[in-house]
């Protein structure tokens, strides 16, 4: 079960902060980070790494705790006509499902909704979460 | 906080703080091997033992086999379901959450021998009162409960409601809405006698049974968690017709009805609609008056799950029209994943109405004192 | 013909939904080719949950004298239709006989009553020109649904398809898809219309057997909910983009919290049904419509012309008369409220935009 949000002091607003190791966030793993009011997913999607606001907008649901995976696409060929494509690249909140592009904090039926993501970069063995957020409601 | 089932618990506060917050619809669930000890024989041994337990889950909410239809953050460590623990549901549905009281209503399905289905109440209802409506689990006083019964039995519904009427936790009757035929059928009469001589709401929840009773639509079954459960709305407008048009609430006038999670908008344009039918089929009826005003007195609905467009302004107008500070019920789900935070659902009622849904009506419903023991850090939701 | 109002401006009116018969079952007969002919068949509107006092309005039980079946006679009914209401054009819906548990013979029950209509009311008689007709098809037979569409759809007066609310199978599901995409290809709306009679089918609402008429009456048009958000999930208007439905029992009042719903649950489960990626509610403009009846809308109400523009409603409406039943609708019954755009819509522009009816300039303009 994870918390919330992290333990520890918040890392400072509008500065770049060392948050893990690239060999602690194994692909398809999340780490929480004290960043912003209710912290920062640090997602590692097939070796890139990607941090998103952990908070719905939809009712506030701690949005990293869900379980990332795919999305669904229609395939005539396959039983059941539909297949999994792009594992582990979007999250999903564990109230209601609603899903999330972990790169873009959007997703396709409604971009309009979206929510902040932070750039991140890999110096090294460091992961490196700039704490000032981009797009979102 | 830390307690054990027959021992320990917390001294409640001193302090009284008044109830801002009447959550009308939270799920406790028993927790393995919990719930057999109360089933009463034969059934027992001759159903509920000696047949083989697992899931029967058909219409799937979404990412089921990880989720469970539940809020993944709501099972506890111990291994057993979500809703298990009552320390838990205290610290998500009430501490953080923010609600003040919860009515607790336990899920139980039908069987196919109504005899069963009471039988499972039974259990249900003992099991509820032992573990947690007593002192050591509802120390904190925010607990109410349902006394569950099979509406299709209704001598045996009787039997459960006089069982427990003067429980001092149990708030109202819960019975289901599948069983054939409508509830405007005499045959159920009996149960409503029962519930307006203790002067005790009847509440419904939706459920699933199997085959005509899933409930079965009259043009075929849906594909799909998403058409199935958006259409169960249906089943709940057909049993407000016949309570209405086949008389009930004229037999029992003082007969208080609240319908749980069947959402709520569709009874603005039902309202319109048997209003419309009442005008040019009165000669023909028996009923006294106008089927609005029977709405507006004897049915109330929850809140979650809200339903609501893009332009949020005319859930605020149909919240309006439909005078919703009068037929409306907060309610959470907690701990199902169609959860409605109290903090979030309070932002989309008009600010005249946030008493009377948030707990005025509450209150007046389950008969609730005007405050509660105070708890160390509960959300105030407003 | 239109009509005028008191304050003075004139309005076309469409009608959207007339309910014909044959005069007689020797007249029925008459239609039928052996060896459908010999078959037994039940007399015709024998519900089981009828009105007290009988389904159909005094008004049309006198016009016909009492002795043909109302709705019968294309000069009776076009003189009530156009003379006395002033409607300008009727859309034409043959009521038949049940949903038959043998599809062959429903299959030419409904052929016979195609036939009637094209030959009696679009064909011939001084009031042809203003009819228009539905071509009844049957959803158990669709090899003999495209027969019937491939046979008529080039006809001038022929405006849609008809088929019946009741059913066993939801029209989301893919054994309907070919007669939807016939119609679609055939530039055809299919209207979907409770099915009077007796037959074969499942108890009317979700609770079984209703006990009163009233209940009937309340419940059994709301079953297009069903049919519509199971066709929704099914991503039926996702595959065939020109398919339009038009919901003729009414109760389009209730599309407007049901699509709330079906929105608000559509995202969790966009990831269940990925054939139809979009929510739910952009699905309807352009595919779906009501025809409008004398139980619908809030009443008399000052806020009934909002209500009208929530979930775009106001492009979907219709009025029809449903002549000859009781519930006789009547276009003075509008709410007041409504804007001059809102009653021309009702009244005559979505019928004709969706029909590709041509309304006479004198009689459109204001």
């Amino acid at each position: 079960m994870s918390p919330r949000s992290p333990e520890g002091p918040r890392l400072a607003q509008g500065r770049e902060h060392v948050v893990a190791t690239t060999d602690e966030i194994k692909p398809g793993a999340v780490k929480i980070v004290p960043i912003g009011r209710h912290g920062v997913g640090v997602y590692n999607v097939n070796g890139t790494y990607f941090a998103i606001a952990n908070y719905c907008p939809h009712e506030g649901g701690p949005l990293c705790a869900g379980r990332p995976r795919g999305r669904t696409a229609v395939d005539p060929d396959a039983p059941g006509n539909a297949v999994m494509v792009r594992d582990l690249e979007f999250i999903y909140c564990p109230w209601h499902q609603w899903g999330f592009e972990l790169a873009t904090g959007t997703t396709a039926v409604k971009p309009e909704w979206s929510i902040r993501t932070y750039p991140v970069r890999v110096a090294g063995d460091e992961i490196l979460v700039t704490a000032l957020p981009t797009g979102g409601r | 906080m830390t307690t054990t089932q027959e021992t320990r618990h917390p001294e409640p506060s001193t302090v009284r703080t008044p109830i801002r917050v009447v959550d009308s619809d939270v799920h406790p669930v028993p927790k393995a091997g919990e719930l057999a000890q109360y089933i009463p024989e034969p059934f027992r041994s001759k159903y509920y033992l000696s047949h083989k337990k697992g899931d029967t889950i058909i219409y799937d909410a979404p990412d089921y086999a990880h989720a469970k239809a539940m809020r993944v953050d709501t099972f506890p460590d111990d291994g057993n379901f979500a809703g298990s623990d009552p320390n838990m549901a205290l610290r998500q549905a009430i501490v953080e959450g923010g609600s003040d009281v919860c009515v607790l209503e336990p899920g139980f399905g039908t069987h196919y021998l109504p005899e069963m289905s009471q039988a499972l109440c039974t259990g249900m209802n003992h099991w509820l009162a032992n573990h947690w409506l007593d002192s050591a689990n509802n120390w904190h006083e925010r607990w109410r409960g349902s006394i569950c019964v099979a509406i299709e039995d209704p001598p045996g519904a009787v039997r459960e409601i006089e069982e427990w009427a003067d429980h001092p936790y149990m708030a109202q009757i819960l019975i289901r809405a599948e069983p054939r035929p409508a509830w405007g059928s005499p045959q159920y009469d009996p149960v409503w006698e029962a519930a307006v001589k203790h002067d005790i709401t009847v509440a419904c929840h939706l459920s699933r049974g199997r085959d005509d009773m899933m409930p079965m639509p009259p043009v075929g079954f849906p594909s799909y968690n998403h058409d199935f459960m958006v259409t169960y709305s249906l089943l709940a407008a057909n049993q407000v017709m016949s309570l209405i048009f086949d008389g009930v609430f004229d037999r029992f006038p003082s007969l208080r009805i609240v319908l749980v999670e069947h959402a709520f908008s569709w009874i603005l344009p039902l309202m319109w609609r048997m209003d419309a039918i009442y005008a040019a089929c009165k000669s023909s009826m028996d009923i006294k008056r106008k089927p609005s005003e029977y709405v507006k007195q004897h049915i109330k609905f929850t809140t979650q799950p809200l339903d609501y467009p893009e332009d949020k302004t005319e859930l605020t107008r149909a919240l309006e029209w439909m005078e919703a500070d009068k037929i409306l019920l907060f309610s959470s789900d907690y701990p199902h994943w169609t959860y409605d935070d109290p903090r979030w659902l309070l932002k989309h009622l008009p600010v005249q109405m946030r008493e009377a849904i948030m707990f005025k009506n509450g209150i007046e419903t389950y008969k609730l004192p005007d405050t509660v023991p105070a708890l160390d850090g509960k959300t105030m939701v407003f | 013909m239109s009509m005028v109002h008191s304050d003075g401006t004139s309005t076309p009116v469409i009608d959207a939904s007339v309910h014909i018969h044959f005069r007689s079952n020797a007249d029925f007969r008459g239609f039928l080719r052996e060896p459908f002919a010999s078959r037994g068949i039940p007399d015709v509107q024998m519900d089981w949950w009828s009105r007290p006092g009988g389904d159909h309005a005094e008004a049309a039980e006198d016009r016909d004298k009492g002795k043909d079946h109302p709705a019968s006679d294309p000069d009776i009914t076009g003189d009530w239709l156009f003379n006395q209401r002033k409607a300008d054009i009727a859309v034409l819906h043959p009521m038949t006989r049940g949903v038959l548990p043998d599809r062959h013979l429903t299959s030419a029950v409904l052929a016979a009553h195609n036939e009637m209509m094209v030959s009696r009311w679009l064909d011939e008689g001084a009031y042809a020109d203003r009819y228009r007709g539905t071509i009844r098809v049957n959803p158990e037979d669709i090899t003999g649904a495209l027969r019937e569409i491939a046979r008529w759809k080039d006809h001038p007066r022929v405006v849609q398809l008809g088929v019946p609310m009741q059913a066993r199978e939801l029209y989301g599901k893919p054994q309907f898809w070919p007669l939807w995409d016939a119609a679609a290809e055939a530039g055809l709306p299919v209207a979907v219309h409770l099915e009077g009679g007796t037959g074969i089918g499942l108890p009317p609402t979700p609770s079984g057997q209703p006990r009163s008429y009233e209940q009937y009456l309340g419940f059994s048009a709301l079953n297009y909910l069903y049919h519509l958000m199971n066709m929704i999930a099914e991503g039926v208007f996702e595959r065939t983009p020109n398919l339009k439905v038009v919901w003729a029992d009414g109760a389009s009042d209730f599309l407007t919290p049901f699509i709330w719903r079906m929105d608000t649950f559509g995202r969790p489960h966009l990831e269940q049904t990925p054939w139809a990626p979009r929510m739910p509610g952009d699905y309807l403009p352009g595919h779906v419509w009501f025809v409008q009846g004398s139980l619908d809308g809030p009443g008399d109400v000052g806020y009934a012309g909002e209500w009208l523009g929530f979930t775009g409603k106001d492009s979907m409406l219709m009025f029809g008369s449903s002549y000859p039943n009781w519930q006789l609708n009547d276009p003075a019954k509008l709410a007041r409220s409504l804007t001059n755009e809102q009653r021309d819509r009702i009244l005559w522009r979505n019928a004709a935009e969706l029909y590709g009816i041509e309304i006479p300039a004198p009689a459109a303009s204001r």
